[in-house]
């Protein structure tokens, strides 16, 4: 260990108490962005789910939907269209109902997915049980969430009269916050039309085409080839949704600003500290320490105030999360937290890189009686 | 500022006692051509044109390798600028100073840090230890700036203090330890880097007599036995009879007190 850790380390070990003033206020920081940034996990994954968590990786919808999945219109037909475009290797059906159930405790707020199983847009996040068989009637897959609401394998979800018996559990599948169940596209037809007494004469009608296209396909050459469609990616379908772009990046304003206070923090703490030990630094620089070391030792504080910040933040925020409701969508992800914990030290970096000034004008000379 | 420059050292000491300024001639630097401190008409002005002040004027001086000398003055006569001068912490206007071999004024600012920790040793008025570090690891920081091996440094560090009788507060932290302990580590962290030179800025300020005593010999002591260098900057005519030469500052003018037995008078 250098002069500048022993400095820095014998510092905090024998000074927690003022060390403890800052790491407990990064501490909070750090606890406040985690919870914002969960919660903005929470909302975007709850929201995109469906369309993440399948086989598909682009989507066709009509030219008036907008990329929204609820409103595009077409028709089964196109699935073959769409099949034979360049670039798409595989396609299928995909029909969406957001609509009002009845499960074993109660009323429940659904999506319900009408997918070819084994085709495009398939779930990919089976963890009990098993998908409906293609072309099965009257049987479905459920979002774990449902599990709340006593919705089990071997339970029945039952939409305006018509029901399905569920075989399987899926995680991740939600659709605009809403728990989702996938069934065969003539059962979800059945329930929409149970519901929807409206789109009853239309037989073939579906919502959009969930397609699986090489890694350099040209979305735009697939929707050119079909007259007034459009083609997205899974991940645009995801941020087309309404609201989840925009709350992402509110979200993460209000993310990005607290960590820009965290630096301001710490650049204030550290200012402080410099002041106060401007008679020792300049002591030290008598004794022939450059100044290169002490700056170096502030920084080295600052990392170290950071990391313990990030530690005891992420726990208590841990903490916390167990104690949020189940229906307030929250996602502690380990890449987010790795974001926030590599912001908080680069804040913490930048902090003290302000008193690097303050030291390097310690004149050494004040060390020695007055100026004359 | 460089010795080319500087008139004759001889006719330059004259000139001081002509001025009337001290009991007796300014040591002459020609009487010591191999001494370890050569000062050569060293002049400091703060300021220029008319708020210009002179807070040293052509000091000269030379002291022997093995002398512990003081340097005596009231507040603000500018012995304060000449150890920092000596010491490398401040630039003089015009004059030079070398150690040994080395001519401080023409070194760089980095030089210059390098030159403090590696050849002289600082004993500050109110001690300035690191608070956060023990006795021992405050001289164990002076062996990490010169790069001393971790094992050397803690057998000098253990050998300083117990010859300063601190073997029993090594691992206390300064505010553990009175005032004149903390004088005494001050001492152990200016001898450790093995300096040619030792500066002491009033040691014995914040000591009551007998303390300042008993520091002010252990400082003759440590720097004759190792054969060091040392200036000590005192207002205290009590701590001279531990020093060789005594030199006095007033007004910026540097005189050698021939006999400091008679400044008290």
């Amino acid at each position: 260990m250098g002069t500048a850790g022993m400095l820095a380390t014998a510092e905090i070990r024998r000074g927690r108490g003022r060390f403890a003033a800052v790491v407990s206020a990064l501490s909070l920081i750090v606890f406040l962005v985690l919870i914002l940034g969960s919660l903005a996990d929470g909302l975007f994954f709850g929201a995109t789910g469906a369309v993440r968590s399948t086989t598909a990786n682009a989507y066709g919808f009509s030219n008036d939907a907008e990329g929204s999945l609820i409103r595009s219109r077409l028709d089964i037909s196109d699935v073959e269209r769409f099949a034979a475009a360049p670039g798409v290797e595989a396609a299928g059906p995909v029909g969406v109902l957001l609509t009002g159930g009845v499960g074993p405790e109660g009323e429940l707020d659904l999506a319900v997915f009408g997918v070819d199983v084994g085709g495009p847009g398939t779930p990919t996040t089976l963890v009990d049980g098993r998908l409906p068989d293609p072309g099965e009637i009257g049987v479905a897959a459920a979002d774990s969430q449902l599990q709340r609401f006593g919705v089990e394998i071997g339970t029945t979800v039952a939409v305006g009269g018509e029901s399905a018996e569920i075989v399987g559990i899926v995680t991740d599948s939600s659709y605009q916050l809403q728990p989702t169940i996938w069934t065969s596209v003539d059962t979800w037809r059945a329930m929409r039309d149970a519901v929807r007494p409206e789109l009853r004469g239309q037989p073939t009608s579906i919502n959009s085409v969930a397609m699986i296209v090489a890694g350099d396909a040209d979305l735009t050459a697939i929707a050119a080839s079909i007259p007034d469609t459009t083609v997205l990616t899974a991940e645009a379908t995801g941020l087309a949704i309404p609201g989840v772009e925009q709350q992402a990046s509110t979200l993460n304003s209000i993310i990005y600003t607290t960590l820009a206070v965290a630096a301001l923090v710490v650049a204030l703490f550290f200012a402080l500290l410099v002041l106060e030990k401007r008679e020792l630094f300049a002591a030290l620089k008598a004794l022939g320490t450059p100044t290169s070391r002490l700056g170096v030792a502030v920084i080295v504080q600052a990392l170290v105030s950071s990391a313990l910040g990030v530690v005891i933040g992420t726990l208590v925020a841990r903490g916390f999360g167990l104690l949020i409701p189940a229906d307030v969508p929250t996602l502690f992800r380990t890449d987010t937290l790795i974001t926030i914990a590599v912001f908080t030290l680069v804040a913490g970096f930048v902090g003290a890189v302000f008193s690097l000034r303050r030291i390097a004008r310690i004149d050494p000379a004040t060390a020695i009686g007055g100026a004359l | 500022m460089t010795a080319s420059e500087t008139p004759d050292p001889v006719a330059q000491a004259t000139d001081s006692a002509a001025e009337g300024t001290g009991p007796a001639p300014a040591v002459d630097a020609a009487a010591h051509p191999d001494a370890l401190l050569q000062v050569r008409d060293v002049t400091k002005v703060y300021g220029s044109g008319h708020t210009a002040v002179t807070a040293l004027a052509e000091a000269t001086l030379a002291v022997e390798k093995g002398e512990f000398v003081a340097l005596l003055g009231p507040s603000g006569s500018g012995k304060t600028t000449l150890i920092s001068i000596i010491g490398g912490l401040l630039a003089p206007t015009s004059g030079s100073v070398t150690i040994g071999d080395t001519d401080v004024a023409s070194l760089s600012r980095k030089q210059l840090t390098r030159f403090r920790a590696e050849r002289v040793g600082f004993v500050f008025q109110s001690a300035n230890l690191v608070p956060f570090l023990t006795a021992r690891e405050n001289l164990l920081y002076v062996a990490g700036l010169v790069g001393m091996t971790k094992s050397d440094a803690r057998a000098r560090a253990d050998q300083l203090l117990g010859e300063l009788g601190l073997t029993d507060r090594a691992r206390n932290l300064p505010e553990q330890l009175s005032g004149g302990e903390r004088q005494r580590v001050a001492i152990g962290r200016a001898l450790m880097n093995d300096p040619d030179l030792v500066l002491v800025d009033e040691p014995t300020a914040a000591l009551d007599t007998a303390l300042g005593r008993q520091v002010v010999q252990l400082l003759r002591r440590e720097i004759k036995d190792r054969g060091k260098t040392g200036i000590m900057v005192t207002h205290d005519l009590r701590m001279v009879e531990y020093t060789d030469r005594v030199f006095e500052i007033l007004d910026g003018h540097l005189t050698h007190v021939e006999s400091p037995s008679a400044l008290g008078h």
